[in-house]
């Protein structure tokens, strides 16, 4: 299908200038170039849901590398050849750059899109202030580059276009690809899968800087002109102007939006220049409030794959996977936490927590609320977190680790609130939870799924096994809870954290999950710490109880022991029914 | 003898270096006496103060960046040159600017921001898109050409032993005064109380039976009132053209961001960062001088993500 289209467009581009007048050809060149552009918009901002209006720098940067070349020293096949790296490697570089300063732990969306912002703002003042070099503000021109006619670049700009177009196609189909969703959807999810997001995202901007380079060494060589305009902040608005309305998160949208938008402004702003930017102005405040996936969505709504109706056969076939790793056993307990203390200013929310965990406990933490128990697993699954003490997990300090890099060491956790990926399948969820372990391929989606058996068997006895294909949104929310615990069992934990994993589920369901986490324990030897409310679920599985009262760890005992004792029935007023 | 700065904007701040540097910084042909460079500074603070103070109130309360910023700046401009062209006081154009903007501004909340309170990004971009709209409808009214207002104050003052411009020393004035005015509207008056509220914990100042959506409105009419106002007075400082307010838009967005939700944030944070401008554009380039704002606007956040907002 992807074969066939790509072939008709490659076709279209070959014959096109045999059909076209010079006008148009000019005109649909550069659309055709830009569209490249817009599809780095898409994948950044339609898919990975980074909001950018950076890439015109990086087109520009291409574009002025090449011009600059050309003018100050000349252009034989050599330094077309230079040109052409040049164009790639310095906006990858400062793709990196920039992307470092966008995504860190902690950024904020808002944050990416403000340096996506300043960035094309700094190259232009650059520019700006080049003098002779960059020629200043009114750019550069009469410089000669590839030896190519009208046609030519017609065609080659055509080309390079196509196979962009389904490289990014293939891409996002696959199962790496579906990574940009998982992050766009829910990026804490992805780091307590142990995937480093930020780097995910810094390479993702990088490559796409380079390929923004790209165009702009074919756009400097086929117009012989770059300006300062090429590269300012207000073309990138436009970029992703054409995107949202050709629709963003579908590659081919953006790119028929781009092509077409472009090529009518050029018809058109003769006749009537200052109407038709109000016309597209006016679409596409309309688009944003009623139609935010732009045009493609429309079109989407009418096919199958759009109203989510995937057919049953592309459901991936369940593999059991050995274990990868984590297969060394470690001495010592598992878990260590040594006088633990977060506190707010003066306000102390957790104290002196001491507290060991090995291998096969299930243990159960208990309190009223505000006791500081979801405060406690912050602690261990951030090393940002605790304000003192130490926290080792299978003998690693983990002060100042990111949740991915704790995840490494084996932790898993379960939110309280299902997080899960609401855009993707129960297969593809499943998968992410396996990419930070086995890389997933980037052109091909595969058609089996390897898990871990337990990880099937949660998944065997909740019913999901029979919904592999069915889009998460469509989940009940007990079927989500049970999602996210194979997501989890899925990373082959040596720990799992657990908050509440049985709020809201019926007693059914609460009692899969009891049987779950007991198997998971005693035969698997995971180690597990699970935050509950429910104290006759809680007796009935844990293998040891520890009590949280107004931040400090008040019993740690086992079953008998602790519901037994004074100081519970004090804590739970009217206890006895503990 | 010797030449004082800013005297006839006329002539001395009709050009911008580059697009995206607002001429805020006078272009001398003499050595700045540090009086002057430190008269510079507070006085291009106030500009930077006044002209992000509709966008701050905004984002500060409703957590929106209203990317038409630069848009109703130039609705305001548009005003001193409607009020010129009936030959009425050039003071009229501030009360004409603050109700225009206003007015509008209640128009977009209703149609165009109020869906998009879930979807701050997609905001971002549908009032970019109204930016467009404006723009261009206010090229077909008045043209694309350079519009001439009357000054709302010429001459200089003489100011601790050196001759200022008079109008950039009644900028300072106007900043203290809107400085002040929001400071008493948010902390002594119900509307700010309520807005406040909002700024803490929306669903609970819901709960508490405040009209939400009502706060918001009005919030946001005060926003783009203040911002057209703010036109206004830019109006002897720069040319008015269909684009002019762009090249304001960036500088105070990126305060803003730095200041969060608090003004006294945002005073400090034009004092330094205009501080900067002033002194790059003087001692380096006015061409760096424009983009000072934006990059240590960037590194600051990047360094710490709530800016100056602790402050």
């Amino acid at each position: 299908m992807l074969g066939i289209l790509a072939l008709c467009a490659l076709a279209l581009v070959i014959v096109g200038p045999m059909f076209l007048d010079r006008f148009s050809m000019n005109v649909l060149t550069r659309s055709m170039i830009y569209a490249i552009l817009a599809i780095t918009v898409d994948l950044l901002w339609g898919y990975a849901g980074v909001l950018t209006f950076g890439q015109a720098a990086f087109f520009g940067v291409g574009a002025y590398a090449t011009a600059m070349l050309f003018t100050q020293v000349g252009s034989s096949p050599t330094l077309i050849g230079l040109a052409l790296v040049l164009a790639i490697i310095v906006p990858v570089v400062l793709g990196l750059i920039v992307g470092w300063l966008s995504f860190y732990y902690g950024s904020t969306p808002i944050y990416a899109t403000v340096i996506s912002l300043v960035f094309p703002i700094v190259v232009t003042q650059l520019i700006y202030s080049g003098g002779t070099l960059t020629g200043s503000s009114s750019g550069l021109v009469g410089y000669t580059g590839l030896p190519f006619g009208l046609e030519g670049f017609f065609r080659l700009s055509g080309i390079c276009l196509v196979i962009i177009a389904v490289g990014a196609l293939i891409f996002v189909r696959s199962d790496g690809g579906r990574i940009l969703t998982a992050i766009r959807d829910n990026e804490t999810r992805c780091a307590y899968l142990g995937l480093n997001t930020q780097r995910i995202k810094i390479v993702l901007m990088a490559v796409l800087a380079g390929v923004a380079g790209l165009a702009g060494f074919l756009f400097a060589n086929a117009s012989g002109v770059v300006a300062p305009e090429n590269t300012g902040f207000i073309f990138g608005t436009e970029l992703v102007v054409w995107t949202a309305l050709g629709g963003r998160g579908t590659i081919l949208g953006p790119v028929l939006g781009a092509i077409g938008i472009d090529y009518l402004s050029a018809n058109l702003s003769g006749e009537l220049p200052f109407l038709w930017q109000l016309i597209i102005g006016s679409l596409f405040i309309v688009m944003i409030i009623f139609l935010p996936n732009g045009l493609a969505a429309l079109v989407l709504r009418f096919t199958r794959r759009g109203r989510s109706e995937l057919p049953i056969e592309s459901s991936p076939e369940l593999v059991m996977k050995t274990s990868l790793h984590h297969k060394n056993s470690i001495d010592g307990p598992l878990l260590r936490i040594d006088k633990l203390e977060k506190s707010y200013g003066s306000q102390k929310v957790l104290q002196d927590i001491t507290l060991d965990v090995s291998p096969g406990e299930l243990v159960s933490l208990v309190g009223p609320n505000g006791a500081g128990k979801t405060t406690m697993m912050r602690c261990l699954t951030d090393g940002n977190e605790s304000s003192r003490g130490v926290v080792r997990v299978a003998g690693k300090d983990i002060a100042g680790m990111i949740p991915n890099q704790i995840v490494a060491l084996g932790v898993g956790r379960k939110f309280q609130v299902a997080s899960v990926f609401e855009s993707l399948t129960v297969a593809e969820c499943l998968r992410m939870a396996r990419a930070a372990l086995e890389t997933p391929s980037f052109v091909s989606d595969s058609d089996v799924l390897g898990l871990p058996s337990a990880a099937i068997e949660i998944l065997q006895l909740t019913g999901l096994d029979q919904r592999l294909s069915t889009q998460v949104s469509l989940l009940s929310h007990g079927q989500k809870q049970s999602l996210e615990l194979a997501m989890v069992v899925a990373l082959e934990p040596r720990m799992i954290l657990l908050d509440e994993p049985t709020a809201g589920l019926t007693k059914a369901e609460r009692t899969t999950i009891g049987a779950i986490l007991k198997k998971l324990t005693s035969e698997l030897g995971l180690a597990a710490i699970l935050v509950e409310h429910d104290l006759d679920f809680v007796r009935d599985i844990s293998s040891r109880i520890v009590v949280l009262h107004q931040g400090r760890l008040v019993l740690d005992g086992s079953v008998e022991e602790v519901v037994n004792s004074e100081i519970v029935k004090t804590i739970y007023s009217g206890g006895d029914h503990v | 003898m010797l030449i004082p700065a800013n005297s006839a904007p006329s002539s001395e701040l009709k050009a911008r270096p580059g697009p995206f540097v607002p001429a805020v910084i006078s272009i001398r042909n003499r050595e700045p006496t540090a009086m002057t460079l430190l008269l510079d500074i507070v006085t291009t603070a106030a500009i930077l103060f006044i002209v992000s103070a509709g966008l701050l109130a905004i984002f500060g309360v409703l957590e929106i960046v209203n990317f038409a910023h630069g848009a109703w700046l130039t609705v305001g401009a548009y005003c001193a040159v409607v009020t010129g062209g009936l030959g009425l006081n050039p003071w009229l154009a501030l009360p004409l600017a603050f109700v225009t903007g206003a007015v509008l501004g209640g128009v977009t909340e209703r149609l165009i921001v109020r869906p998009l309170y879930a979807r701050p990004l997609d905001a971002i971009l549908a009032t970019w898109g109204l930016g467009i709209v404006i723009g261009q409808l206010i090229t077909l009214w008045f043209g694309r050409d350079v519009q001439f207002t009357e000054n709302l104050l010429s001459g200089t003052i003489h100011v601790f032993g050196a001759n200022y411009s008079l109008y950039r020393i009644f900028a300072l004035a106007a900043a203290a005064v809107i400085g002040l005015g929001f400071a008493f509207l948010m902390e002594g008056t119900r509307l700010g109380l309520s807005a406040r509220a909002i700024i803490m914990n929306e669903p609970l100042a819901r709960a508490l039976g405040l009209d939400t959506s009502k706060i918001r409105l009005v919030t946001f009419m005060i926003g783009t009132g203040l911002t057209a106002l703010a036109g206004v007075l830019l109006t002897p400082l720069t040319s008015v053209d269909p684009t002019m307010g762009v090249a304001w838009l960036i500088g105070s967005f990126m305060l803003v961001m730095v200041a969060g939700s608090s003004f006294g944030a945002l005073a400090i944070a034009c004092l330094v960062f205009g501080g900067a401008q002033v002194l790059v554009s003087t001692f380096i380039s006015p061409i760096l001088g424009g983009i000072t704002v934006a990059v240590l606007s960037a590194l600051v956040l990047r360094i710490s993500s709530k800016g100056f907002a602790r402050v």
